[in-house]
């Protein structure tokens, strides 16, 4: 996202503020705490402006003491967050959260070397601190002067009009009643329904060494639920999730009630599932969420960290055969609306469409400054963080399967006996052997090239190399996940988008119980 | 930093939410400073010092309950998280549960969680640790060419604690850890083997001798593997794998999730669901335990609840608000951070040793798997489906033959804990949810 001038901060948090006060007096009939001096005073604490604090001249010095012992690069990384969190459960509002963290961190990056140091303060000494304690990781080096910083324009991948009417709570509360209602009506199995609602506005400011200085804002909306059906002892869950990095109009054009809908006949649909075939066969997967597969498989082993370190198994293998000819994987920083996409990553280097396979040949590592240039490559602007309070790894964004050609249901004709797997679950990978796994939220038989029976839950697996030769067949119904995915790395947790067409693999593992 | 000490702090906005309104209230803060050193190829790779500090507010008016936390602690910032929390619970459903406890701390046992040697640790121990964890790896095997990492570092926590019934509490602990990530390379196949300890006290951490050579031993044991024909037959689960399993098991036995039908123990208590062998406990003051602590994120004093008693579901682990739910006092385990209204977590949460040796489980069967390596979401506390990506050693006559990857394990938890037909005696507590080695009568295998 840009920065948008004509909605600053202030405005936005004071509307919001406003709103609250409207239903609070409204509802319990409380004197107002927000009328407009007071609020207009009070957020002058909780809205201010990243740069009030760190303008430009205040990060040239931060700059220069990071790089008073020496190092090939240094950069100042504020960030303060806005979040709200609404639990619904049982029908009713279970718990509303407000957060405000807030906090910037320095770090010094000298060849494979990193030093770290964060404050939960933004303030121009605690900042000092940091960078001192950052610049302790370079032992005996002469000083490196930073080019001074200044302002680098940052370009939107792509327009989110009207945020603003997110961080209305009635719309909110609106939006996970009708999703929750939507759902116990489905059927009288469903005994639970719970719906987790989060929203939230992140503004970034980063410096660099390299004269940078960039500011940016970055939406992210997510709902989920989760229902549960019960039949003679036993319990079945469905879900279903909505959001993305989205505006206004998303919440026009989506149908809530569909998605409670959805996530409630699957937990009903899978009362009464025989149990998941063990052992391998052919498989279909089905569009979207479905990318987990290639985000485990490939993905983290493209990642430039484990590459540069020789521990990833796709280390040294630019050229060579790492899937079927047929398969491209695309990673798209800028991919619409996506939960991995922003304008620019962490380290401030714009967001870009990295092929990583075309034609089943490995084209591409994803990378950050570090790796990129300790392997003599660019940046693909794949650094992020979880929080000021880490330093960048290197991360996937959006990362998918692109489209073939084929009719989704002509993938199914000719197998005798499969598995096809309607919805996935998380996943995980060891990116040193390249074995990984995924589970399986809603799975059923083929038979003689139809969709039959359901299956219980199950993970698959797989290697990630022999897998991705075994894709024999892409529909033409690529979909990218935006709604939900959030990948772990390192104890950092990122929003991340994942996508894939229908696929046809010769052969997975599945893992269930009936021989 | 704020001018205020924490007390002052909390006790400033608790007194400032009562006086606007909010009929409770209750401020959790926590300051936490920790250091970490990882080196790789003996040289240091990443030197980290930080400090966190953060406040979360709780208040209820009428039943209705609001939250919100912050990391700024400047007067008119949490002037107006006091205003903004109250305006919140107005908006929230009121409900029955929705009260602070009142029960006040009785004398306090010592438990022994802060070691004045950890604070003392500089990053240059820690680096010298790490890397003298990384040359034992190296030393242990030729075939150990590289690390993914080693790493060292210390954490000293402060938790700061009132609400409008109990008086300013705290308490502080420590802990520090040790580990390495080895990799072992046989012509172009690389596995990884990790092995980590973490402890309250520095004197109880396994040197860097042992957790560099037992890296190793791990990533050396996967060479080789190779997948097995589909089966079923029995399964041992060492140590490090049935933790992790223990650890999924952690949602079934929440008092919040019984009382909403999401786990599959719900409806279940007092009845037999495991077998007789299987003791579980949670320990929230066990001498030095990672998870010990004198109070919970409500305030309540910790405790030890048997959760299953020789295979006897006994109770589920209770919030205040869960308990009251299910008409049952609260167990001390609300498991919180600043940033997060309280929820069932767990302390020390362990499977009781059992009598037999890990050679002797392994005797004991004749054809089957031993698992050192479990992987996947496949757990669903809910249905009960259990299904997991694992890697291990094939056993034939008893003895172990050949390392295995590249298989899974499925069954269903109803069955399987009653199946569990030997209990280890090899616990170890390097983690605050630890079990021995488990071995169930039988799974499904899949395989090639």
């Amino acid at each position: 996202m840009a920065w948008d001038e004509s909605l600053s901060r202030r405005s936005f948090l004071r509307r919001s503020a406003l709103l609250s006060s409207a239903i609070l007096t409204g509802s319990v009939g409380i004197p107002s705490l927000f009328d407009p001096p007071a609020a207009d005073a009070a957020i002058m604490g909780i809205g201010q402006e990243l740069r009030d604090v760190l303008n430009e001249e205040t990060v040239n010095r931060i700059l220069v003491e990071s790089l008073a012992r020496g190092g090939d690069f240094a950069d100042v990384f504020a960030e303060q967050r806005f979040r709200t969190d609404i639990v619904f459960d049982n029908g009713a509002i279970d718990s509303v959260t407000y957060g405000y963290p807030r906090g910037a961190g320095v770090r010094v990056v000298r060849r494979n070397q990193i030093g770290y140091a964060f404050s939960d303060e933004i303030s121009y000494n605690a900042l000092l601190d940091a960078a001192r304690v950052a610049s302790s990781v370079v032992e005996n080096q002469s000083p490196v002067t930073p080019i001074d910083v200044s302002r680098r324009p940052v370009q939107a991948p792509f327009p989110i009009a009207d945020p603003e009417p997110l961080m209305n709570e009635v719309a909110k509360f609106d939006l996970v009643t009708r999703m929750d209602r939507a759902a116990r009506a489905v059927d009288p199995r469903i005994v639970a329904v719970r719906v987790t609602y989060m929203d939230e506005v992140r503004d970034i400011l980063i410096g660099t060494s390299d004269g940078g200085y960039l500011t940016d804002r970055q939406y992210l909306l997510s709902v989920s639920l989760t229902a549960t059906a019960f039949q003679n002892g036993e319990r079945r869950s469905g879900y279903g999730s909505l959001g993305g990095r989205v505006g206004e109009s998303y919440l026009t054009r989506v149908d809530p009630e569909e998605i409670g809908k959805r996530a409630a006949t699957q937990a009903i649909t899978l009362l009464g599932a025989g149990p998941a075939p063990a052992g391998p066969m052919p498989v279909v997967i089905g569009p979207g969420w479905g990318g987990v597969l290639v985000h485990e498989s490939l993905g983290h082993a493209s990642e430039g960290d484990a590459v540069r370190r020789g521990t990833s198994l796709l280390a040294g293998r630019l050229g060579t055969i790492v899937a079927a000819p047929m398969v491209r994987v695309v990673d798209d920083g800028r991919w619409p609306n996506g939960r991995g996409s922003a304008a620019v990553d962490d380290e401030g280097t714009p967001t870009q469409r990295t092929v990583l396979v075309e034609g089943g040949i490995l084209r591409s590592y994803l990378l950050d400054k570090q790796n990129g240039a300790l392997l003599g490559l660019r940046s693909t602007g794949n650094a992020r963080r979880m929080s000021y309070r880490q330093w960048p790894l290197v991360r996937m964004t959006n990362t998918y399967i692109d489209r073939g050609a084929s009719d989704p249901a002509s993938l199914l004709s000719g197998i005798t006996k499969g598995f096809y797997a309607a919805q996935l679950g998380g996943g995980s990978v060891d990116t040193t052997s390249g074995n990984f796994n995924f589970a399986v939220r809603e799975g059923y038989w083929i038979e003689n090239g139809r969709i039959t029976r359901p299956v219980r839950n199950a993970v698959l697996i797989g290697n990630s190399i022999e897998t991705m030769k075994r894709i024999e067949g892409l529909g033409n119904d690529l979909a990218v996940e935006q709604s939900h995915g959030t990948c772990g790395k390192d104890g950092q947790w990122v929003p991340n988008g994942v996508g894939q067409p229908t696929v046809r693999f010769s052969s997975i593992v599945v893992g269930g119980t009936s021989l | 930093m704020p001018a205020l000490s924490p007390q002052e702090l909390m006790e400033r906005v608790r007194s400032t939410a009562e006086r606007s309104g909010a009929s409770e209230a209750e401020t959790y803060m926590e300051v936490i400073r920790f250091t970490e050193v990882r080196v790789r190829q003996r040289e240091i790779e990443l030197v980290q010092q930080s400090s966190i500090q953060g406040l979360g507010l709780r208040v209820f008016r009428d039943r209705r309950m609001g939250f919100m936390y912050t990391t700024d602690l400047r007067t008119p910032v949490l002037d107006e998280i006091v205003n903004r929390t109250i305006a919140l619970a107005g908006q929230a459903t009121p409900r029955d549960e929705n009260k602070l406890t009142e029960e006040v701390l009785s004398t306090l046992q010592e438990l022994e969680i802060f070691d004045d040697s950890v604070p003392a640790l500089g990053p240059g121990d820690l680096a010298n640790l790490a890397r003298s964890a990384e040359q034992n790896a190296f030393a242990r095997d030729k075939r150990i060419e590289t690390t993914n990492d080693a790493r060292c570092g210390v954490q000293i926590h402060e938790i700061h604690f009132t609400n409008t019934f109990i008086p300013y509490q705290t308490f502080h602990a420590t802990s520090c850890w040790l580990s390495v990530s080895a990799v072992a390379t046989q012509g172009s196949q690389r596995r990884e083997g990790e092995f980590g300890d973490r402890q309250r006290f520095y004197a109880d951490l396994q040197t860097p001798e042992r957790v560099g050579r037992r890296a190793a031993d791990r990533a050396l044991a996967k060479l080789g593997a190779a997948p097995v024909k589909s089966a079923k037959g029995p399964v041992i689960l060492e140590a490090d794998a049935a933790s992790q399993f223990l650890r999924s098991l952690l949602g079934a036995v929440s008092g919040q999730n019984a009382a909403d039908q999401r786990s599959f123990l719900a409806g279940k208590l007092g009845q037999a669901v495991a077998s007789p062998l299987l003791t579980i406990h949670d320990d929230g003051i066990m001498r030095r335990g990672l998870g010990s602590r004198p109070f919970d994120g409500e305030g309540i004093q910790s405790r030890r609840t048997v959760v299953i008693d020789r295979g006897v579901l006994a109770r589920f682990l209770q919030t205040t608000e869960s308990g009251r739910r299910m008409g049952v006092g609260s167990t001390g385990n609300a498991g919180r951070s600043y940033d997060s209204i309280p929820n069932v977590g767990p302390t020390n949460f362990h499977v009781e040793q059992g009598n037999q040796s890990l050679d002797k489980m392994i005797a004991g069967v004749g054809t089957g798997l031993l698992v050192t390596d479990l992987a996947g979401f496949g757990i669903d506390t809910v249905s009960g489906e259990f299904s997991q990506q694992v890697e291990g050693q094939w056993i034939e006559g008893g003895k172990i033959a050949r390392p295995v990857e590249g298989i899974t394990i499925g069954g269903n938890l109803g069955e399987m804990l009653p199946g569990i037909d030997a209990v280890g005696n090899d616990l170890e507590l390097r983690d605050s949810v630890r079990s021995p080695s488990l071995r169930f009568r039988e799974l499904t295998i899949g395989g090639a």
